[in-house]
């Protein structure tokens, strides 16, 4: 029996209001969407709402994205920088 | 117009204060007397509420500046300053859980002492610190 493969979270950081991210967010969404919804998961986290567990990731700026409950870009990365980066968890 | 020790008395700061944020671009006079002497008006009063206002929720002076060059920027507006206060906020929420951190390892140290009336070479607290600057010198060793 195939075990099935655990999917990818992804958690985007930041807070409402914050003009500059929604449509650089939207774009990462895309992405996300599109290597597949059974393998990739998305989340918005709002910053001023789950501010314990931003910390409990390190993350010290807003928008920042954690990949599998890592801190791992401290802004937000192109669309191919992001792809990437799930590309390489997928294989 | 107020002169510069009226100005700091005004705001509650000492008049080397208020030449310290002139050094470092915050502040400036309006003008000056015929005997040379710095003279301020009421922007510069708001102006030095303001600093220390941002100082007591944890803005370093060199992000003062920066809020105070957004204040008078026309392209920005109220979201620049949130997001510059929201990753205060998270600086500060991380120094609250260092502190956290550090409060809760000294407990553990006081803990271990239980006998006020040791002589100090017995002082478990003292000895755990020890110790612990011990094993940091052998794991940057073996690193």
């Amino acid at each position: 029996m195939h075990k099935a493969a655990a999917m990818l979270k992804v958690e985007v950081f930041s807070s409402p209001g914050c003009g500059k991210c929604v449509q650089a967010r939207d774009v990462l969404r895309e992405v996300v969407e599109s290597l597949g919804t059974d393998k990739v998961s998305w989340r918005e986290v709002n910053i001023l709402e789950e501010m314990d567990y931003a910390v409990d990731l390190g993350i010290m700026a807003s928008p920042s994205i954690a990949i599998d409950g890592k801190l791992e870009f401290t802004s937000l990365p192109r669309a191919s920088t992001l792809r990437a980066a799930l590309l390489r968890r997928l294989e | 117009m107020y002169a510069i020790g009226k100005l700091a008395q005004y705001v509650g700061v000492s008049t080397d204060t208020v030449r310290y944020y002139e050094k470092e671009g915050l502040l400036a006079p309006t003008g000056k007397t015929e005997a040379g002497y710095r003279l301020y008006d009421e922007d510069a009063v708001r102006r030095l509420r303001f600093i220390r206002q941002a100082q007591q929720c944890g803005f370093s002076l060199g992000e003062i500046g920066e809020l105070l060059a957004l204040k008078r920027s026309d392209e920005a507006c109220c979201k620049d300053v949130r997001s510059v206060a929201i990753g205060k906020k998270l600086q500060l929420e991380h120094k609250i859980r260092a502190l956290q951190l550090m409060s809760h390892a000294l407990g553990e140290l006081i803990a271990t002492c239980n006998d006020e009336a040791r002589p100090l070479d017995a002082c478990p607290i003292l000895a755990a610190l020890e110790s612990s600057v011990a094993k940091h010198a052998q794991g940057g060793r073996d690193a």
